[in-house]
């Protein structure tokens, strides 16, 4: 655990950069601080690891006061990733990942080794161990970036804009891959961001800061886009709030309709009996239960009532979605985008479950927005 | 032509031309890293530096005969002192060439300051300061023929014996010697570069000589 307690950092031009800050960051949990630049948010993250030193206050990590441990030792603990990767360029990617192991003493050959685990961990193919730095693309470098901050296996990995030097669809893998790990490794993360999405998708915590270098809050990502504190922070998140909140929500509550289903062999007529019933589309599986794509109620009555299913036309199925991975906010959009205005869920072998429309979605929604909202007023309450 | 003293006069030229620049080496590496972590000693010491290159060769021979007399040691503490004036510059390029997320991610990792100008630093500033070795050893060699003037054994003797005697070749054949020595040492330093820094992303490093120096060295060189 990482505690701020009252840390100021003023720069002797006048410049307060962090003010008088309280934070608390459990162990084991990624704390993602963001907010726009000079906010003090990289400041607070270098004072950790005591690049910078605060001018006021005192940082405890696991209690101790960092201020009497001596800095190198202190830093070969705490893992440090930054935007730029920092990577030596006069060394080896297997020796830039053993670069802390062969700091504190390893042979050699067992650094490399280590160097050649976190490789492996951090999805970079063994051949390029003998490469140099530059001979690597922007995000094979970052991964090495962050395979050598956890080469030693700190506590704590501290991460400065880490993805914000790649491009989009290599940040999000970077942001899966890093999910992903923390999943395995269970850090204490602290990683400073400007995009409040990145903040969102890879923190356990979210702590949002305001110019001067005061906090506005410190939330989970859930209650950030469900309560935002003020005006302030919630203008930071952006507009579309509601429904980014709904990548909180299961799609494990919403009421899977199962009787529009149809196998292909079943007849025009029996599709005719389930239309009949308020039921515009019925979806056509095959005989493995897998969806095939839907028939309308329309096209139904043109056509001879002992006529099979699979024989017809038929729209296509489009996005599918499951339920026990996906969120709320993955079956809306497969319903959004969907010709017939609803969407197909299925289980890990692509078998049909049900059937949901904007009306399950919309009282799931509700169900899900006010459990979530009577949590949120009993931690108010307590 | 006396063949036998020819390459002995060249043997001792090389010498002239590479202790200097070795020497010049030594002495700049420990002050351009003081130049780089005291900010105000560089202008001072890069003025102390083009002074010294702005004296006559001659002149600084005729100063320290009376010290150090007529022998090799005239003619070296002269040449390494022109030295300084390529390789102060040089040595401290090479160390603020260092990117500063790469100087960050090294404290960061816990390196000392020592540790860190040992294996980050010092081996990133090897292409620049190779590139001014080069020019230092080049001109050094050049140079160094100058010690004839005070009798002190180099391929300068050809000159003037050539002149005195009206014996061209000889004058060409140590033309061609200094050359070939200077290409021979520019050679070696070009594959140790090669060797020290296989990272580098382009090989055939450029000196980064400020204009002043370059410009001096040439006035020296004529």
């Amino acid at each position: 655990m990482i505690t701020f307690d009252s840390v100021t950092k003023r720069y002797p031009d006048g410049t307060v950069a962090v003010d008088a800050l309280d934070l608390e960051i459990p162990a084991g949990k990624t704390v993602v601080l963001v907010g726009p630049s000079g906010c003090g948010k990289t400041t607070t993250l270098r004072m950790i690891n005591r690049l910078i030193e605060p001018t006021e206050g005192k940082i405890f990590l696991d209690g101790q006061d960092i201020q009497q441990a001596n800095p190198s030792t202190l830093r070969r603990g705490i893992g440090y990733v930054i935007q730029q990767t920092g990577l030596f360029p006069h060394r080896t990617i297997e020796d830039n990942i053993a670069t802390v192991p062969l700091l504190n003493g390893w042979a050699k050959a067992k650094a490399r080794a280590r160097a050649r685990e976190l490789m492996e961990l951090v999805g970079l193919d063994q051949g390029m161990a003998r490469r140099y730095p530059h001979q690597l693309s922007g995000g094979q470098q970052q991964r090495v970036g962050v395979a050598r901050a956890l080469a030693a296996d700190p506590p704590v990995l501290l991460m400065d804009e880490p993805f914000s030097a790649v491009d989009p669809i290599v940040r999000a893998t970077l942001q899966d891959e890093l999910i992903r790990l923390q999943g395995e490794l269970h850090k204490t993360i602290v990683m400073v961001t400007h995009d409040v999405e990145e903040a969102i998708k890879v923190g356990d915590i979210v702590a949002v800061f305001r110019p001067g270098g005061h906090l506005a809050q410190v939330d989970t990502p859930e209650h950030l886009l469900g309560a935002p504190a003020d005006d302030y922070v919630e203008g930071f998140i952006g507009f579309d709030r509601g429904i980014r909140r709904l990548s909180f929500f299961s799609a494990n509550s919403l009421d899977l309709d199962s009787d529009v289903v149809l196998g292909e062999n079943a007849t025009v007529d029996e599709a005719r009996a389930l239309a009949g019933r308020g039921r515009p589309w019925v979806l056509v599986a095959d005989a493995e239960r897998r969806p095939r794509g839907w028939v309308s109620a329309a096209d139904l009555a043109s056509r001879p009532g002992t006529e099979r299913l699979g024989q017809l036309p038929l729209v296509p199925v489009g996005h599918t979605f499951r339920p026990e991975l996906d969120s709320l906010r993955v079956a809306l959009d497969a319903t959004v985008l969907s010709r017939t205005e609803r969407a197909v869920a299925v289980e890990s072998e692509g078998r049909v479950l049900g059937v949901t429309s904007y009306e399950q979605l919309r009282d799931a929604i509700r169900k899900a927005e006010q459990a979530a909202d009577d949590e949120l007023a009993q931690g108010a309450a307590t | 032509m006396n063949w036998p003293q020819f390459w002995q006069y060249t043997a001792a030229n090389a010498l002239l031309g590479i202790v200097p620049a070795v020497v010049g080496l030594a002495i700049s590496v420990p002050l351009g890293i003081a130049c780089v972590r005291w900010r105000w000693l560089y202008g001072p010491v890069l003025s102390a530096t083009s002074v010294i290159y702005a004296i006559p060769s001659l002149a600084l021979f005729v100063v320290l005969i009376p010290s150090t007399g007529l022998g090799n040691l005239t003619v070296i503490i002269p040449l390494t002192l022109f030295s300084l004036c390529v390789l102060v510059p040089n040595v401290v390029d090479g160390l603020r060439s260092v990117p500063e997320p790469v100087r960050q991610a090294a404290t960061a990792m816990g390196f000392g300051t020592v540790r860190r100008l040992v294996r980050v630093e010092l081996p990133l500033a090897v292409p620049i300061v190779i590139a001014g070795l080069r020019v230092a050893v080049v001109s050094s060699i050049s140079l160094a023929s100058v010690s004839t003037l005070i009798g002190v054994a180099s391929l300068g003797y050809f000159f003037i014996d050539g002149l005195q005697r009206d014996f061209s070749e000889e004058i060409y054949a140590a033309i061609v010697a200094v050359i070939v020595l200077a290409l021979g040492c520019d050679l070696i330093l070009v594959l140790a570069r090669r060797l020290l820094t296989p990272w580098s992303r382009k090989q055939g490093g450029r000196a980064t000589i400020n204009a002043e120096g370059g410009q001096l060295l040439q006035e020296q060189a004529i």
